[in-house]
């Protein structure tokens, strides 16, 4: 059996003083991220080092990760 | 990187409901020729129009206002913007430097219209007053009547006429569902990319009305623009209800907001013949426009003793 490594990544919750480092697989893509944070891909914009990527897109050891709600409301 | 569909450079957004990725290049140039196509095919300007943009300094009425700006390049016709000051503590004091900034930078006119001023009292003092006399509203549904009527004064007595804001696909699809919801068959009627001029009421049109509100917000950030992003200390109830459950429905199936939009649009027409069309009329205590006697901001301030 072939042993998955984890990669860590920062996340960062923009709006919030939320900054965490979390492991995960090193398989894991944007969208798998955002689903273990339960977050909506329709309501938020993710920026990977600076720059907005697409949820398709597969995170780096050391990744620092901002989440941008951008649904607001009112 | 994955990469653009079109040009092969490195993508920043899927739109899924197209089965297309694009890079930040694309996705602007799509998201503005969107704008321009929507304001071509409603008619939603014409040489020699007043436009009054409704500006609160959030994404949408931001983007819409530079999109309206650039499209004077197309165009010949006056635009000026609008910012109502709700007067909500913390919230709207930032948003409204924003709106500022934001008119100043485009070199358009900027006019400020308070609820203190025109309805004797600050949103904040009316959720308040709402609460005191159990009336069951919410801050939305007091906001949404009392800005709707405050807009359209300002853009008349600036001689504006018509009033573009800043709805995206998601505004309107959550619009068509609450009345759904609520049965209304009226309001669901006047849905649409344009609402035509009737006395005392400007025309309202919603450029950004197929674009959907993710994508307002990435363009905003693409083009550097300066917006306020912090959530509405009154936002809550049904319209939130409303917006999560299309948001997830969109993430399980992509497309959903669209399909509601055209399916209304195919029974928009239908839904004409049994409509009566309204004449308006003064209102008796404010003089407003209104389908009745007295018009509905009048009848939620009297009930608050405003």
């Amino acid at each position: 059996m072939i042993k998955m490594s984890n990669i860590s990544v920062t996340v960062r919750l923009i709006g919030s003083k939320r900054r965490e480092k979390l492991e995960i697989s090193s398989r894991a893509k944007v969208i798998d991220l955002l689903k273990l944070l339960g977050q909506n891909p329709q309501v938020v914009v993710v920026r990977r080092n600076g720059k907005i990527v697409t949820e398709g897109e597969r995170l780096a050891e050391g990744d620092l990760i901002e989440i941008l709600p951008v649904v607001t409301g009112g | 990187m994955l990469k653009c569909t079109f040009c092969g450079r490195g993508a920043v957004y899927d739109r899924r409901y197209a089965g297309v990725l694009l890079c930040d290049r694309c996705f602007m140039k799509s998201v503005e020729k969107r704008f321009r196509k929507a304001v071509a095919k409603y008619n939603l300007i014409s040489p020699g129009d007043k436009i009054a943009a409704a500006l609160s300094g959030g994404k949408d009425s931001t983007v819409n206002l530079h999109l309206l700006a650039d499209y004077r390049r197309h165009k010949d016709f006056d635009l000026v913007a609008v910012t109502i000051d709700e007067g909500i503590k913390g919230y709207r004091d930032e948003s409204l430097k924003i709106a500022e900034e934001n008119a100043k930078l485009l070199g358009v006119e900027h006019k400020v219209a308070s609820f203190e001023e025109a309805f004797g009292a600050t949103l904040d003092k009316i959720v308040k007053l709402a609460k005191k006399h159990k009336t069951g509203l919410s801050a939305c549904t007091y906001c949404g009547v009392l800005r709707r009527s405050l807009l359209n004064k300002t853009a008349r007595e600036l001689g504006a006429n018509k009033l573009a804001t800043g709805h995206n696909l998601d505004d309107e699809v959550q619009a068509i569902m609450l009345n759904y919801i609520r049965a209304d068959l009226a309001r669901l009627y006047r849905l649409g990319p344009i609402y035509e001029e009737r006395e005392g009421f400007v025309s309202r049109v919603k450029p950004l009305r197929e674009i959907p509100e993710k994508e307002v917000a990435v363009y905003a950030l693409l083009r550097g623009l300066k917006i306020h992003l912090a959530v509405c200390p009154h936002a809550g109830g049904i319209h939130m209800e409303i917006r999560d459950f299309i948001n997830n429905l969109e993430a399980n199936h992509p497309n959903s907001k669209f399909m509601i939009l055209r399916m209304f649009e195919s029974i928009k027409p239908k839904i004409a013949q049994s409509m009566i069309e309204f004449k308006p009329m003064k209102c008796e205590m404010c003089g407003e426009p209104t389908s009745s006697r007295i018009c509905k901001a009048c009848e939620l301030l009297r009930e608050l003793g405003l």
